[in-house]
């Protein structure tokens, strides 16, 4: 697939202004247990069980939340091993929610 | 045989259940569907070998099958950063997949009498792997738009109310291994409160 100049140059742009973070955002699923979706947080990002069960509830209640903040590189690490355990994740840009 | 108990915490950090021939039947059919299922979208030969190498796969466009496209989901609703994201991951995500699978496979089949015991990581990979399983099914019982209640109304005779049954216990094994490995970790968080 080819990129279209004004999506590489948004890219680009967002390679150089390192101030503008990547999100990890997890949305609501019908299969996942709530429990399992705590662990997978604490256990993934060694949150809390007070702060994970927090996020979860958030997920649960207004059917997404995010869970981590950083570079793109990072968010795309979070996603992948999110995916691992099966949660439904997908990485954004935080100017862009 | 009587049926499992589920899993419950031996000691430090061993997690220990015992399956029925029955149970230990299932859950080994369903181990093997999801590899087989992961397996049909191996890659094939045609492409590049040093691109397969350091894990690039051909796959850019998520799967057209249901189950798999919830197993391998596209990280970005945009759909140029999801399909170069998928180029460079989903091969990795598809063997780690496997890898719980065929964890579960392994002490399944290296069990006589039924009995896993289960250290931390093995823990996880049962975890990951019973969920991939409840993903899988969730897809064929439709769970998105079906209620709880309506699975459980199914007819004695509908195919799906044998995969419900599945489900739900599927959901309470995966839950009573869960409680066994939070009540760790709150032990853990405490015990670091306590040395600081």
């Amino acid at each position: 697939m080819v990129k279209t100049a004004d999506k590489i140059e948004e890219e680009i742009r967002a390679i150089f202004s390192s101030d503008t973070p990547w999100v990890t955002v997890v949305w609501d699923d019908p299969v996942n247990l709530q429990t399992y979706v705590v662990y997978v947080f604490m256990e993934l990002f060694g949150y809390s069980k007070a702060r994970a069960t927090e996020l979860m509830l958030q997920v649960h209640n207004e059917g997404k939340a995010i869970v981590s903040t950083g570079s793109r590189e990072e968010m795309e690490h979070d996603v992948a091993r999110l995916h691992e355990y099966g949660l439904w994740a997908t990485i954004q840009r935080g100017d862009q929610l | 045989m009587t049926a499992t108990e589920g899993f419950s915490r031996h000691g430090d950090h061993s997690y220990v259940a015992t399956f029925a021939d029955s149970e230990k039947e299932v859950l080994l059919n369903l181990c093997e569907q999801i590899i087989e299922l992961l397996a049909e979208r191996q890659d094939h030969g045609h492409e590049d070998p040093l691109a397969a190498m350091v894990g690039i796969t051909s796959h850019d466009s998520p799967p057209e099958d249901e189950v798999l496209h919830r197993l391998l989901p596209n990280a970005y609703a945009d759909e140029v950063d999801a399909s170069e994201f998928r180029r460079y991951t989903e091969s990795t995500l598809r063997q780690k997949k496997q890898a719980h699978a065929i964890s579960m496979r392994i002490h399944l089949k290296s069990s006589d009498d039924g009995t896993i015991d289960l250290d931390h990581d093995n823990a996880n990979a049962w975890l990951g792997g019973i969920n991939d399983i409840r993903l899988a099914l969730g897809v064929r019982l439709k769970v998105e738009n079906n209620s709880h209640e309506d699975l459980e109304l199914l007819s004695p005779d509908d195919p799906l109310r044998g995969v419900y049954a599945v489900y739900t216990w599927l959901g309470w094994l995966q839950e009573t291994l869960l409680s066994a490995l939070i009540d760790d970790a709150d032990e853990d968080e405490e015990s670091q409160l306590g040395s600081s």
